[in-house]
């Protein structure tokens, strides 16, 4: 009992800050849960705000006026936190409901592995990043599928057999994309490639453009943005997988494609915009949350939200392909471009170029 | 990418030799009537894989009893019914309604009303075009073209307004002539309004038309053949863009068609995208007939000599004083002579057809319209069959197909 309670006492203030409240602060605060609900609240209004303005109309207006409607996206889920839960009768219950919260699960997950700041291996185990992520984030939609399965509907059944046709089509060309950065950076550690980035001066995307495209595009696929959004095509399969969904569940499967986006847009800024390009915190800030922590992962995090902007922005330019269209371009060109990629990293590698 | 050969082989069979046929591989979805891409019809799909085997498109959802309602009503109470089934395009349903009544009462319109009626059609054509488009982008996934096409309707209404007093159902057209006289200034404002239209469509051009994702999905879907066009019986900017140089305006004139000179697109290939095209291209020609009826339209009354001799004098006064025809009471009491008449008009999505017997009574004994929407419906069923899930709302929204248009 003495001797716990002398461990307890051991745990100063100050080692608490050192060793308890980095992670503690990734997790909640940064890039993890509070700015992930922060982000979808934003990156939703956004859409549509920006949607709007293309579309010669408001957008959200009437919830915060004076903000613009930003916080319509709150209005939303509090409408979707009072809707009742219905389960159809044909479904398979057990399934039915423990989808969303693992589509949930996997969605975030990924997000843990992806270090926004130099002194991250300090906390999470990094040295193996991309080989984490990537399978990480290929294996969310597979919930989606069982999401289809388990409503017995039609259109779900639709939409998730086309979401696992396209999964499984764009599965390589990703692959193959973070596989040429791997090789150019030397390292599956994701805080390597930065270095190697801030140490060369060049970003992965002026180095390999190829597979910078190329993870675009992917993102762009499986994020179901426009134009690929394709298993929730609204005139076709009505929701898709989300069809028979209501309630939070639906608005989980709403909000799921953003979270996605998030964490790849994180990943691209990480490989591909140089990660926390131009503030590189001393060894000597390792230790401050501020200047080791939050500044190099606002640096992440602004690029990502630019990435998202973007992507999102889409939506108001392109109406959407059909799926044997995209599934031809997954497993046709995206393989071709994503081999081309691959052969761009080790060209450089092995001249000496980087 | 291609559509199978053998589309023939399963179209013909019913549904239990094919349930026997590929009851393990076959999906029969239900589209619609509650769809969000169905409209007020259901769509009933054999598919095997992602590929349609057979269609059957269900209507009548939304019929609205127009031609026997109008069989117990005066002849001029028909007019707002009439209107009500085509939202978009309700002048060209009341004119081609008051042309066959007119045939029947044996009047003529005036010259200046002719001009006005023509003026108010291809107004109305191009808001139904706009509204075709607009509903296309839906289809496909493009909100963005679909709200700037609503919107772009709204000048083109308010310039209607101007003349008619309403937005959308404007009872406008009557025996005889037309209700009101083009207001003040009126030329200027519409010349705003087109060269508008004109610049709008140079938009619709850069995000929808040329949208490189709009020309994968909609070119070389839904291929409907100059042969079958005709076979089918398909009407309109569908049948023109199947290359049938057919246009109502031409082959059987009225109104102020036969004095202004106006090209009828048509297109060869048949496809989806040309009859994205055909809607682009007409919406020109409306724009051009527009102009020319508004350099060209002549003075004189706007109702016929036929029907001002019947109006009473405070009638006479306010037509004189503001241009504006008040009823007579002969409206209500019209008792056409016992005969029958026929009557076409282009309207924006094709040809619709009027029928009417009378027997000499207050009430038509005979009321009897074809709109274009039902008479295109044929094409669904053909086209459909072979192409994959995804070009169903392609081959629904090129055909501009209105569910209410064709239930009546």
């Amino acid at each position: 009992m003495i001797q716990i309670l002398s461990l307890l006492m051991s745990v100063s203030l100050v080692s608490f800050i050192e060793y308890i409240l980095p992670p503690i602060l990734y997790i909640i605060v940064f890039p993890g849960l509070i700015v992930v609900l922060l982000m979808l609240f934003f990156m939703i209004w956004l859409e549509r705000k920006v949607a709007a303005k293309t579309q010669l109309r408001f957008g959200p207006l009437y919830v915060s006026k004076r903000f613009g409607g930003v916080i319509q996206t709150v209005a939303d889920l509090i409408r979707f936190s009072f809707q009742e839960f219905i389960i159809p009768a044909g479904a398979d219950v057990f399934a039915y409901i423990q989808a969303p919260g693992l589509l949930m699960a996997f969605g975030l997950l990924p997000l843990i592995f992806i270090p926004v700041g130099p002194y991250y291996a300090n906390i999470f185990p990094a040295n193996y990043s991309l080989l984490i992520v990537v399978p990480l984030i290929i294996i969310t939609p597979i919930y989606v599928i069982l999401l289809g399965w388990a409503s017995d509907n039609k259109f779900s059944f639709v939409g998730s057999m086309r979401e696992a046709f396209l999964v499984i089509s764009y599965e390589i060309p990703l692959i193959l994309s973070i596989l040429s950065m791997i090789l150019l950076y030397g390292s599956v550690n994701a805080i390597n490639g930065v270095s190697f980035q801030i140490g060369r001066g060049i970003p992965g995307i002026v180095l390999n453009p190829i597979a910078a495209f190329l993870f675009l595009v992917v993102m762009i696929r499986t994020t179901g943005r426009f134009p690929f959004e394709i298993s929730e095509a609204e005139s076709e399969v009505v929701m898709g997988p989300y069809t028979e969904y209501s309630a939070l569940f639906f608005g989980i499967g709403m909000s799921l494609p953003y979270i996605e986006l998030y964490s790849f847009s994180l990943l691209f800024s990480v490989l591909f915009l140089g990660g926390w390009w131009p503030i590189v915190p001393s060894a000597a800030a390792a230790s401050g949350v501020v200047g080791g922590l939050l500044l190099p992962g606002l640096v992440v995090f602004i690029k990502a939200l630019i990435v998202m902007a973007f992507l999102v922005f889409l939506r108001a330019v392109y109406p959407r392909y059909r799926i044997d269209q995209a599934i031809t371009v997954g497993w046709d060109q995206a393989v071709y471009l994503g081999f081309a990629a691959v052969a761009l990293s080790m060209a450089l590698v092995w001249s000496g170029l980087v | 990418m291609s559509a199978p050969q053998d589309r023939t082989a399963t179209a013909n069979l019913t549904y239990d030799e094919l349930a026997g046929l590929k009851a393990d591989r076959e999906l029969v979805l239900l589209i619609g009537p509650a769809h969000p891409g169905s409209g007020h019809m259901k769509i009933k799909v054999w598919m095997d894989g992602d590929i349609i085997q057979r269609v059957d498109p269900d209507i009548g959802f939304v019929h609205r009893t127009t031609e026997k309602l109008s069989e117990n009503r005066l002849y001029i109470k028909a007019i707002p019914i009439v209107e009500r089934v085509m939202l978009p395009d309700t002048i060209n349903a009341n004119l081609a309604y008051v042309i066959a009544l007119e045939r029947l009462l044996g009047i003529e319109p005036t010259p200046r009303a002719q001009y006005l009626r023509t003026l108010t059609s291809e107004i109305n054509r191009i808001t139904s075009h706009l509204y075709g488009i607009g509903l296309y982008g839906i289809f496909l996934g493009s909100s963005t073209v679909y709200m700037w096409a609503f919107a772009d309707r709204e000048p083109l209404i308010d310039l209607i307004e101007e003349i008619s007093g309403a937005r959308i159902t404007y009872s406008y057209i009557i025996p005889g002539g037309v209700r009101w006289d083009l207001p003040a200034g009126f030329k200027e404002r519409a010349e705003t309004v087109l060269q508008y239209m004109e610049a709008r469509l140079k938009d619709y051009g850069k995000i929808w038309v040329r949208n490189p994702v709009v020309m994968d999905r909609t070119e070389g879907v839904g291929v409907v053949s100059k042969s079958d066009a005709i076979r089918l019986g398909i009407t309109g900017p569908n049948l023109r863009a199947s290359g049938v140089d057919y246009d109502t305006r031409r082959a059987k004139p009225y109104a102020a068609y036969p004095n202004l000179d106006f090209e009828v697109p048509t297109f060869s290939e048949g496809d989806c995208y040309a009859r994205l095209l055909q809607r682009v291209e007409e919406i020109e020609q409306s724009i051009r007939i527009i102009r020319q009826v508004l350099k060209d339209i002549p003075d004189g009354r706007i109702i016929s000599d036929d029907i001002y001799s019947k109006m009473n004098p405070l009638q006479k006064r306010m037509y004189e004083m503001k241009h504006r025809v008040m009823f007579p009471a002969y409206m209500a009491s019209m008792r056409p002579a016992a005969g029958r008449s026929t009557a076409s008009v282009e309207a924006g999505r094709g040809e619709i057809f009027f029928y009417l017997v009378s027997n000499g009574d207050k009430v038509p004994f005979r009321f009897r319209w074809v709109t274009p929407s039902f008479l295109n419906l044929p094409f669904f069923t053909h086209v459909m069959v072979g192409q994959h899930l995804a070009d169903l709302p392609a081959i629904y929204g090129s055909s501009d197909y209105f569910p209410p248009e064709a239930d009546r």
